[in-house]
């Protein structure tokens, strides 16, 4: 019944005009879905059955993206009661508790959904990496990826100001200090980024338009790159099949029905037009499906969060009164762990070098090997060390979030002296 | 093959869309069903049935049920306390129980002008109970308990000048008395051995400074404070004081409350406008005008004040000038000359000339807060642990004997920032004697040297 409808209402005029197709209800509508829609921008009309399965990515990019996009909403409501200046930024955080419908929800969901972002983009860098998929020709996307993580970082840290209580005003207090330890322009740059030496109403409008204008545009701008690039760069990366694929194009025969042609232009063997006999499936409904499926998963965890646990509201930040231990936002408190042994070791080099090593490692390793696939043995040595610089960080973010007490001595979380902090 | 891989995703779908269809009302359910709206409506239900004729009946069921609020913006606040309170300015609903009921008390405190977190503290902003009311984390003013909420009058009154709050009056007579200030700096006066007080009651909770009078060690580990040794009323009235001192400012318009009358500020204009030099006041004083202490016998309040404004209207041919007073002041010395009738209060008036340099001495002893340290009456017996004196401050009554005035005043100036103490290998005593150079000005300098050379007893001159 409802189908018929819908049948209906598209091959009427206005349908039409809208949908072009319809519900597809052959290949040929499939693949016309495809190429006639907006989501060919984004996607092919078919991709490799293996690309849809769960375990090849866990779904994390698009998680990300569904996150950014949650967050893009529901920091858009916000912005329509929030006010960047510290009184009544600070109000505003207790309007939206206490008087705006579902202001609360709304709020939570923000905080949530940016805390799962930074999560999920170290998850997903983590998988990128171990199945190899930054090697060529994907070496580039893998360096936009790394400023994505930038900028999610950059916008995590920006929002956190925002709320304006003694959590957000010390964990800025302390990050822009860690900031302040690069040599030369580390002063200069917290001083830019403060819009004066301690963080104060400047510093505060400062955060908010980087917040909400100068990081969202740059993040919908790279973001549009990134998927786009992954695209281009014939999709998901997959164990190249050379031999495989040669065989059976030697058996191979061009289907007498198929009618379609070349839609895409696409790096590599992976579009393969013309070897068609892969496993492959069309992106309508099979992508398409699960990409809706993962948004709704995704709304549902981040709603979930949202109910039942509160975003923190500490009380109205105070200058003369910082909490012990001030701490930086959990994904600094390694490098404030770092910096607690060395300042310039810590705030530093560590970070430094890490962040060139990110940057540089499709043009160091550059061996095709193990492309697509997970833990490939035939790259033990690079899966060895960055294991060891992943374990090493979150150890030392556990450290700095849960294992540090007053004067950054050594505690444990279920010590009573915490509690009453 | 590919049908069948895709059917297996349906169920899924269903239960997606189930699940963020059932969080999304979850959600909102929770944000519909607000504690304050169950008072609004109960509101709504009573007007309903109070309400005698349709028309009535009608309107009462047309309140709307929604956020209430008083906005501040001059002092930083949004009190939505009336959104379940929401019959304060209805006295139909006195005596009922909380939170739908009347609040007495409008004229003095208009509720739109000072809310009720000014006087109640607690968050304004919140429309829960528990948070409003501030037992929740992260808000450090909860509401203040009845037996405490004179507290808040010093926010703009004088401790001294308010009658309606006899344990802050208490409590601040007690603090000048118990010479705190000798130790402690409060609005800009007073010692450096202890911390400042401007703000304290902001600092501490009022369990905090209960304890820390009876023992300051107890709570502030090192404190050189001796405890406070006084009736249990006392600590309270005490504590009390503190929590008044927060160090909040209030506008203009909420502070000019405070200049309105009382016969303190009256008392104050009377003795520094010399009235005295014409008018009598206990036998003492000028023969310009008539004496003055019986004038609530022969005039009202009404002609005082009137007189005030222009002695020739009302008596004509006077000498009296007409003194530039504003219409607080007026009004402040018309109550002092009212209470004159009562004999203590007229003993009370410190007019300096008439006073002997003992008697000043003795107030300036009180001023400084000497009595901190040295005593009242400056008999001693204030610990100081591990001083070579019997671990106390010794008693000031036999300084006339052991210094000459000279002596006394260069030790009152220069202080003695070393105690010798008892036991070279215990901790050095923590009270020691401030310089005083720069503060106490000569004049007061004279008359506290000779009220502490008066505190020697008569008749028990030693002479060795």
């Amino acid at each position: 019944m409802l189908t018929r409808t819908w049948r209906k209402f598209c091959s009427s005029r206005i349908g039409r005009s809208i949908f072009r197709v319809g519900l597809p209800g052959s290949d040929l509508e499939r693949a016309r879905v495809g190429v006639s829609s907006f989501l060919l921008h984004i996607q092919p009309v078919k991709v490799q059955s293996r690309s849809l399965k769960f375990r090849t990515t866990f779904g994390l990019g698009l998680i990300l993206l569904y996150l950014f996009l949650i967050l893009i909403v529901t920091g858009v409501l916000l912005m329509f009661y929030y006010v960047p200046s510290p009184e009544l930024a600070y109000r505003s955080m207790k309007d939206l508790e206490f008087v705006v419908t579902a202001g609360m929800l709304l709020r939570n969901m923000h905080r949530w959904a940016a805390h799962l972002m930074v999560l999920g983009v170290v998850l997903h860098m983590c998988r990128v990496f171990y199945t190899g998929a930054y090697k060529p020709p994907r070496e580039f996307n893998w360096v936009i990826g790394v400023v994505l993580f930038l900028l999610t970082l950059g916008l995590s840290f920006t929002g956190y100001l925002l709320p304006w209580d003694q959590l957000a005003f010390w964990a800025i207090t302390v990050g822009a200090n860690i900031s302040s330890y690069a040599p030369f322009v580390g002063e200069k740059v917290r001083f830019v980024l403060l819009g004066g030496n301690v963080v104060g109403p400047s510093a505060l409008l400062r955060f908010y338009v980087l917040h909400v204008v100068l990081l969202p545009a740059g993040m919908a701008f790279l973001v549009a790159i990134h998927l786009w690039r992954v695209r281009k760069d014939g999709g998901l990366a997959r164990p190249a099949e050379p031999d495989l694929i040669e065989e059976e194009f030697a058996e191979f025969e061009l289907p007498p029905e198929k009618t379609y042609g070349l839609m895409e232009l696409a790096r590599g063997s992976s579009a393969a037009v013309g070897t068609a006999q892969e496993d492959t499936v069309f992106s309508w409904p099979h992508l398409v499906f699960r990409e809706i499926l993962l948004l709704m998963l995704t709304v549902a965890g981040v709603l979930v969060l949202a109910i039942f646990w509160n975003a923190p509201l500490e009380e109205f930040a105070n200058p003369a009164h910082p909490p012990n231990p001030a701490k930086a936002p959990w994904y600094f408190l390694g490098l404030q762990e770092l910096v607690a042994h060395s300042a310039f070791w810590g705030g530093v080099v560590v970070p430094t070098l890490l962040l060139v090593a990110l940057i540089m490692l499709p043009y160091i390793d550059t061996k095709p090997d193990g492309v697509g696939v997970w833990f490939s043995s035939q790259r033990k040595t690079a899966i060895l060390i960055f294991s060891i610089c992943l374990i090493t960080m979150t150890v030392l973010t556990v450290i700095g979030s849960v294992f540090r007490g007053p004067n950054w001595d050594f505690t444990v979380p279920w010590h009573p002296n915490v509690e009453e902090h | 093959m590919s049908d069948t891989r895709l059917q297996r995703l349906y169920p899924w779908f269903t239960a997606s869309s189930l699940l963020v269809g059932i969080l999304v009302v979850v959600g909102f359910y929770r944000d519909r069903f607000r504690e304050w709206k169950v008072w609004q409506r109960d509101y709504i239900r009573q007007e309903t049935a109070r309400a005698t004729t349709p028309q009535e009946k009608d309107a009462a069921r047309r309140i709307p049920v929604a956020i209430k609020q008083i906005v501040l913006p001059e002092v930083q606040r949004v009190d939505r306390c009336v959104t379940c309170h929401v019959a304060v300015d209805d006295p139909s609903y006195s005596g009922l129980p909380q939170p739908v009921s009347y609040h007495p008390n409008h004229d003095q405190h208009p509720f739109d002008k000072f809310g009720c977190t000014i006087c109640h503290q607690g968050q304004g902003f919140a429309t829960t109970k528990q948070a409003a009311h501030g037992n929740v984390k992260h808000w450090d003013r909860p509401m203040l308990p009845m037996l405490q909420i004179e507290a808040s009058c010093a926010k703009c009154h004088h401790p001294a000048d308010l009658p309606q709050a006899p344990k802050l009056t208490r409590g601040h007579a007690l603090f000048q008395e118990l010479g705190c200030i000798g130790c402690h700096k409060l609005h800009g006066r007073g010692g450096a051995i202890g911390p400042e007080l401007d703000k304290v009651g902001a600092k501490h909770s009022p369990q905090w400074l209960t304890m820390h009078f009876k023992d300051p060690a107890a709570v502030s580990p090192g404190s050189a404070m001796p405890p406070v040794i006084v009736e249990e009323a006392d600590i309270q009235a005490l504590t009390l004081y503190m929590m008044s001192l927060t160090g909040e400012q209030l506008t203009e318009y909420h502070v000019s409350m405070k200049t309105i009358p009382g016969p303190r500020v009256g008392r104050q204009l009377f003795e520094e406008k010399g009235c005295v030099g014409c008018h009598k006041v206990g036998g003492k004083g000028g023969d310009v005008g008539p004496p003055i202490d019986d004038v609530a016998t022969r005039r009202d309040a009404e002609w005082i004040v009137a007189h005030f404004r222009d002695p020739q209207a009302l008596s004509p041919g006077t000498v009296m000038p007409k003194f530039d007073l504003t219409e607080h002041e007026i009004r402040a010395l018309t109550e002092f000359l009212l209470s004159l009738t009562d004999p203590g209060i007229v003993g009370y008036i410190k007019i300096p000339t008439w006073m002997t340099p003992v008697e000043r001495g003795k107030s300036v002893f009180g001023k400084y807060g000497c009595a901190g340290c040295h005593g009242r009456d400056g008999q001693g017996g204030v610990p100081n642990p591990n001083a070579k004196t019997a671990e106390q401050i010794p008693s000031l009554k036999y300084a006339a004997e052991g210094y000459t005035d000279t002596e006394l005043r260069s030790r009152i100036l220069n202080g003695q920032h070393e105690i010798t103490p008892m036991d070279t290998e215990r901790p050095p005593p923590p009270l020691y004697m401030p310089g005083w150079n720069g503060k106490i000005a000569a004049g007061e300098m004279d008359d506290l040297v000779a009220y502490i050379k008066s505190l020697l007893p008569e008749g028990d001159d030693l002479d060795f």
